[in-house]
C-alpha cells in the first residue's frame, strides 16, 4: 500500500504557531542587544496569543474530533478546551515575568524560550493517544522547568529545588517509561484504542502486569501532580524557582500531569478502575490531609502556596479516583477538568498576591506582612479574591469547583465516594485557617512602623484583572465554566 | 405603569431587593475614601430604597395565598446541574425579608457617627452592603444552591468587620501560645464554625439532589418529601448534616461556643446584625428546608432538638447569671432565646413553628437594640465589665431608660413583642405533634418555663447592676455623652416596633400563619 501522508494542518495550527514562536523567540534573542531585550518577551507574549486565534475556531467550528496521524493524535472538545487553558496560563505567566526577568540578570530570551517549549509540550499532552506522543509531551512540558526552577543560579535554594527537581523528574520519567513498556510488551501496540482491544481481547485487562503497569504510571504522574507520598519536591522546588515559574509549576505543570492521568487512565485503564481506583482514593485523601495539615505551618508564603496545591491536587484527583470505581468516567472527568480550571485562575491571583506582597514587605514571612492592605487596597481585596476561592467561599470561584468535585463524589452514593465526600469537607475546613490567615494578617494586624509604598506594575495589574474577573465570574455565573468541563467529559469518553 | 408592576411581581422586585445593597457596594468602591460623607449618603440611599422596595413587595403580596410562593421567577443559572435561579417569597419568608432589610437601614444609620477604630466608614458601609445582600438573598432563594450561595455570602463580610473593627483587648486564649486580640480570635472562630456546619450541608444538599430526582428546587423538593420519596438510613443522615449546618448557625447548644465570642468582639453594628438576622438564617433554613422535605426524619429528630432546645434555654440563662461583661450577657441570652424559637419549632406544630417565627422577629429587633445599646454604652463608658458600671439612668437617663424598657421587652414583658414567641413556644411545647414523645416535650416545657424565670432573673440583676443605684465615683464627673440623635434614630424605630407587635402579633401572624399551617398540614398531616 502506498503510504501517503496528509497532514491537517489547520488542526494542529495552535501547535505550529507556538513552534513558530519558540524558533523565533531564540533567533530574536540572538539578534537583539541587552537594550532591546524586551522585545523578545513582546514577541512571545504576541505569540502565546495569536497561537490563541485557532483554538477559538476550532471551538465556534467544532463539529466532530479530528483524528491526525493514523489516531495518535486527536483534537476533540476536550484537547481544545485544555489547550485554551495552557495558553492562557502561560500568557498570564509572560505577563507576570516581564518585571521579574528585567529586574535581575536573568536571560531574557532563553527564559521565554523555555517556557514556550514547555507550553507545547502540554499541548502535546492534551491531543495525544499513543504511549509515545504522550511521553513525549510530559516531558516536553517538564523538561525545560528542571532549568527554569534552578534560574537563580546565585540561589542555593534555587539549585537544590532544582536538583531536587530534575532528579525526582528523572524518576518519576523512568517509571512512566516502564509502565509505558510493560504495556507495550503485553499487546505490542502504542496507540490507546488498540491497546483496549488488545487487553480485552486476550482478557488480560484485569491482569497483574497491566496493573504493575498502572500503578508505575501513577506513581510517575504522582511526581508531576505532587501528590502524596510523590509530593516532597515540590515546596523545595517551588520555593527557590523564581515566582512566576512557581506559579507555573503549580498550575500548569500540574495541569498537564493531570491530563495525562485523565487521559490514561480513562482511555488505557478504564476496564481495571476498580483496582485501581481503591488506590486513587488513599493517594487523594492522604493528599489532601497531609497537604492541608502542613500548609497550617507555614509561614513562607511561597511554601504554603505549594502546600495549598499539593491538598488542591487532592481535590482534583479526588472526581477521578472515584470514577474508577464507579466506572462513571464522563462525571469523573467533568468535575476534574472543571476544577482544574477554575483553579488555574484563582491560584494564578494567589500567586500574584505573593509576588506583590513579597516585594512590598520585602520579607518572605507572612507574619512581617501585617497591615499591607492598608498601603494596596486593591492588592488586598485580591488577596482577599484569591485566598477565599482557593478556601472554596461562596460567592467566589473556588466553590463551584468544590461543589461539582463533591457532587461527582457524591453521584452514587457508594462508599468510597462517599468518604472522599466527608474527607474533602473537613479538609475545606482546616483549609480555611490558612487561608484565611493571609487576608487576617495583612487586613487585620498593625503595621509596622514607616511608611511603605507598594507600586504595582501594569503587567501584573492585568494578571490581577483578568484572574479576578474570570474567578469572580467562576463563582456568580459557573454555568460558563460548568458547560466547558461538561463539554470535555462528553466528547472525552465518545 | 402596569407593565412595570408586572414586571416587578415577577421576580424583578425581590431581585432588585438582594442585589440593589451588593451593586450598591461595588459603586461605593469607586468613590474616593476622603469623600466620606457622600459614601455614608449614599449607602444610607441605597438602603433606604432596598427597604421601601421591601415595602413594595409587601404591598404587592397576596396575603390571601400566603403559603404559596409568590413575586418570583426562575431563570436559568448553572444548567448543567440543573441549578436555577429560582426566587419568590411566602408568608414565612416575608418577615424576615422585611427585618432585614429595616436593620440593615438602622445599621447603617447608627454607622454614620459611631465606628471604632480605625473608622473607616468605606469599608464598614460596603461590608454592610454586601452582607445585607447575602442576608435577603437567602430568605428569597428558592434553589438549595442559591441558598448555598447566599447563606455563605455573608461569612466574608462579617469575618471582616469582626476582625477589622473587633475589640482589641488582648487575651489568652486555651490552644494558642501567645496572647491573642479578641477580635482576631473570634472572627476565625465564627468562620471555621460556621464553614464546618456548612460544608456539611452542601454534602446534604446533594444527597437530596441525586435521590429527587436530580432538582435542587426547594418547592419540588418539598413536593417529593412529603409525598415520602426520602426515607431510611439515607434520610436520616441527609437530616443531620442538614440538622449540623442550620444548628451552628441557629446556634443551638452544644454548637453555640462561637457565638459569645464572636458578639463580645464584634463591633456594636456587627453584633447587631449577627443577631437579628445572620442567627435567623440557620433557624429559618430549619423551617424552610429541613422539615418540609424530610418530615419523617423531623418526627424523628424533633424530641432530640426539643431536648437541645430546653438545655439551651437553662445554659443560656445559668450562663447569663455568671457573666460580669454586659455584651457577653446578651450574647448568652441570644442562646436562650434561640433555644426557644428551636423549641416551637421542635413541637411540629402550626402554634409552635407560629411562635418561632414571631419569635425570630422579636429577638431581631430586641436583642439587635440590646446590642445597639451596649455597643453604645461601651463605647461611653469604655468598659463592658457590669461591676464597674452602675448609676447608669443618672448619668445617661436616654440611654437608660431605653436599656430597661429593652431589657423588659427582652424577658418576655406581655404587651411587647418578646412575649409572643416565648409563651406560645411553649404552648406548642405542651400540646406537640401527635405521636411525639408527650414526656420529652412536656419536660421540655417546665425546662422552658422555668428559662423565662431564669431570665427575668438574669435581665432584671443586670438593671439593678448596670441602670440602678448611684454612680460609681470613677464616673462623676466625667463627660459622658447620652444619646446622639444617630443612635436615637436608629433605635426608636425598633421600639416603636416592639411595642407595635406586642400588642398586635397579627402583624407577622397575619403573613405567617397560613403559610405555616399549609407546611405543617403538607408535612406532617396534622
Amino acid at each position: 500500500m502506498e503510504a501517503e501522508i496528509s497532514i491537517n494542518y489547520l488542526a494542529i495550527s495552535t501547535e505550529l504557531i507556538v513552534i513558530f514562536t519558540i524558533v523565533g523567540t531564540i533567533t530574536l534573542d540572538l539578534i537583539f542587544t541587552k537594550k532591546s531585550k524586551y522585545l523578545v518577551a513582546l514577541f512571545a507574549l504576541v505569540g502565546s496569543l495569536i497561537s490563541f486565534i485557532p483554538i477559538i475556531f476550532q471551538w465556534a467550528n467544532y463539529s466532530k474530533a479530528m483524528v491526525l496521524f493514523d489516531g495518535s493524535y486527536v483534537i476533540d472538545k476536550f484537547s481544545i478546551i485544555l489547550k485554551g487553558l495552557f495558553i492562557l496560563v502561560t500568557y498570564l505567566t509572560f505577563l507576570l515575568s516581564i518585571n521579574f526577568v528585567e529586574s535581575d540578570t536573568y536571560y531574557e530570551g532563553e527564559y521565554y524560550f523555555l517556557l514556550l517549549c514547555s507550553l507545547l509540550g502540554a499541548l502535546v499532552v492534551a491531543s495525544s493517544r499513543d504511549l509515545l506522543t504522550i511521553f513525549i509531551g510530559i516531558e516536553l512540558a517538564s523538561g525545560p522547568m528542571f532549568l527554569l526552577s534552578g534560574w537563580r543560579k546565585g540561589d542555593p535554594k534555587s539549585n537544590e529545588g532544582a536538583i531536587k527537581f530534575f532528579l525526582l523528574g528523572v524518576l518519576s520519567a523512568s517509571l512512566i517509561l516502564y509502565g509505558f513498556s510493560l504495556l507495550y510488551g503485553v499487546t505490542g501496540k502504542i496507540i490507546f484504542s488498540e491497546i483496549v482491544s488488545s487487553l480485552s481481547a486476550t482478557g488480560l485487562h484485569q491482569s497483574p502486569v497491566v496493573l504493575l503497569s498502572s500503578i508505575l504510571i501513577l506513581a510517575g504522574i504522582g511526581f508531576k501532580i505532587s501528590v502524596v507520598p510523590f509530593h516532597s519536591w515540590a515546596p523545595d522546588t517551588y520555593e527557590g524557582s523564581p515566582l512566576p515559574v512557581t506559579a507555573y509549576l503549580s498550575i500548569s505543570s500540574k495541569a498537564t500531569g493531570f491530563v495525562a492521568l485523565i487521559i490514561l487512565f480513562t482511555k488505557v485503564f478504564y476496564e481495571s478502575g476498580t483496582s485501581w481506583g481503591v488506590i486513587l482514593v488513599l493517594i487523594s485523601g492522604a493528599t489532601m490531609f497531609i497537604g492541608n495539615l502542613s500548609a497550617l505551618q507555614q509561614t513562607n508564603p511561597i511554601r504554603l502556596l505549594a502546600y495549598s496545591s499539593i491538598a488542591q491536587a487532592g481535590f482534583i484527583l479526588a472526581p477521578i479516583a472515584v470514577a474508577g470505581i464507579t466506572g462513571n468516567y464522563n462525571d469523573g472527568v467533568y468535575a476534574s477538568v472543571t476544577y482544574l480550571v477554575i483553579y488555574a485562575f484563582m491560584n494564578m491571583g494567589a500567586f500574584l498576591v505573593v509576588n506583590i506582597l513579597i516585594k512590598a514587605s520585602g520579607s518572605e514571612n507572612i507574619y512581617e506582612w501585617g497591615g499591607l492592605a492598608k498601603d494596596s487596597p486593591m492588592t488586598g481585596i485580591f488577596s482577599v479574591v484569591f485566598f477565599f476561592s482557593l478556601a472554596g467561599i461562596p460567592p467566589l470561584g473556588g466553590w463551584f469547583a468544590k461543589f461539582v468535585v463533591f457532587r461527582s463524589l457524591l453521584s452514587t452514593g457508594e462508599i468510597f465516594g462517599l468518604s472522599l465526600g466527608i474527607i474533602g469537607a473537613i479538609n475545606a475546613v482546616i483549609a480555611l485557617v490558612y487561608y484565611a490567615r493571609v487576608s487576617k494578617i495583612i487586613w487585620m494586624d498593625d503595621s509596622p512602623a514607616g511608611e511603605r509604598v507598594i507600586t504595582v506594575p501594569n503587567p501584573l495589574k492585568v494578571v490581577g484583572f483578568i484572574s479576578l474577573a474570570l474567578t469572580l465570574l467562576a463563582g456568580v455565573f459557573p454555568g460558563i465554566f460548568s458547560s466547558l468541563g461538561e463539554a470535555s467529559a462528553i466528547f472525552f469518553s465518545s | 405603569m402596569t407593565s412595570i408592576l408586572e414586571t416587578f411581581s415577577n421576580g424583578l422586585g425581590i431581585s432588585l431587593v438582594v442585589f440593589l445593597p451588593l451593586v450598591s457596594a461595588v459603586f461605593i468602591l469607586f468613590i474616593p475614601k476622603k469623600q466620606e460623607f457622600l459614601i455614608k449618603i449614599a449607602t444610607l440611599g441605597s438602603s433606604l430604597v432596598t427597604f421601601g422596595l421591601s415595602l413594595i413587595v409587601a404591598y404587592q403580596f397576596d396575603y390571601d395565598n400566603a403559603h404559596m410562593f409568590q413575586l418570583g421567577n426562575k431563570l436559568t443559572w448553572i444548567e448543567s446541574i440543573n441549578s436555577n435561579y429560582e426566587i419568590g417569597i411566602d408568608g414565612i419568608s416575608l418577615p424576615l425579608l422585611l427585618l432585614s432589610t429595616f436593620i440593615s437601614v438602622l445599621a447603617i444609620i447608627y454607622s454614620f457617627e459611631h465606628l471604632p477604630e480605625p473608622v473607616n466608614p468605606k469599608g464598614m458601609m460596603s461590608l454592610i452592603l454586601i452582607l445585607e445582600t447575602g442576608m435577603n438573598g437567602t430568605f428569597v432563594a428558592l434553589d438549595l444552591i442559591l441558598f448555598f450561595v447566599f447563606f455563605e455570602l455573608v461569612l466574608l463580610p462579617m469575618y471582616f468587620m469582626i476582625g477589622i473593627w473587633g475589640d482589641r483587648t488582648v487575651r489568652s486564649v486555651a490552644g494558642f501560645k501567645n496572647q491573642i486580640e479578641t477580635r482576631l480570635y473570634a472572627s476565625i472562630k465564627f468562620f471555621v464554625f460556621t464553614l464546618f456546619g456548612s460544608a456539611f450541608m452542601l454534602l446534604g444538599f446533594l444527597g437530596l439532589y441525586f435521590r429527587g430526582s436530580k432538582t435542587f428546587s426547594i418547592p419540588e423538593l418539598i413536593e417529593l418529601g412529603t409525598s415520602g420519596a426520602f426515607t431510611g438510613t439515607f434520610a436520616t443522615l441527609v437530616f443531620a448534616v442538614l440538622f449540623l449546618g442550620f444548628a451552628v448557625k441557629v446556634p443551638m447548644w452544644p454548637l453555640h461556643t462561637w457565638l459569645p465570642d464572636a458578639h463580645t468582639a464584634a463591633p456594636t453594628v456587627g453584633s447587631v446584625l449577627l443577631a437579628a438576622i445572620l442567627l435567623k438564617l440557620g433557624s429559618y433554613g430549619f423551617v424552610r428546608i429541613a422539615l418540609p422535605i424530610l418530615p419523617e426524619q423531623a418526627k424523628a429528630w424533633a424530641p432530640a432538638i426539643a431536648i437541645l432546645a430546653a438545655i439551651g434555654i437553662i445554659y443560656g440563662s445559668l450562663a447569663c447569671l455568671a457573666q460580669t461583661d454586659l455584651k457577653r450577657l446578651i450574647a448568652f441570652s441570644s442562646v436562650g432565646h434561640m433555644g426557644f424559637v428551636m423549641l416551637g419549632i421542635s413541637s411540629l406544630t402550626s402554634i409552635g413553628i407560629n411562635a418561632a417565627m414571631i419569635g425570630m422577629v422579636a429577638h431581631g429587633i430586641i436583642t439587635g437594640l440590646l446590642f445597639f445599646i451596649s455597643g453604645s454604652m461601651a463605647h461611653t463608658y469604655h468598659t463592658r465589665d457590669m461591676d464597674r458600671l452602675g448609676g447608669n439612668m443618672k448619668l445617661l437617663p436616654k440611654t437608660g431608660a431605653l436599656l430597661g424598657f429593652t431589657a423588659m421587652a427582652s424577658l418576655g414583658l406581655p404587651g411587647l413583642a418578646g412575649f409572643w414567641g416565648e409563651f406560645m413556644a411553649l404552648l406548642g411545647a405542651y400540646n406537640p405533634l401527635p405521636g411525639l414523645n408527650i414526656t420529652v416535650f412536656r419536660t421540655s416545657m417546665v425546662a422552658g418555663a422555668i428559662g423565662t424565670v431564669l431570665t427575668a432573673g438574669y435581665l432584671l440583676w443586670m438593671l439593678q447592676r448596670v441602670n440602678l443605684g448611684e454612680p460609681k465615683e470613677e464616673w462623676i464627673g466625667q463627660d459622658l455623652h447620652d444619646a446622639d440623635n444617630y443612635e436615637l434614630a436608629a433605635w426608636i424605630p425598633l421600639v416603636i416596633l416592639t411595642v407595635l407587635i406586642g400588642i398586635f402579633p397579627k402583624l407577622i401572624f397575619g403573613s405567617t400563619n397560613d403559610a405555616v399551617i399549609s407546611l405543617v398540614t403538607k408535612a406532617f398531616g396534622g
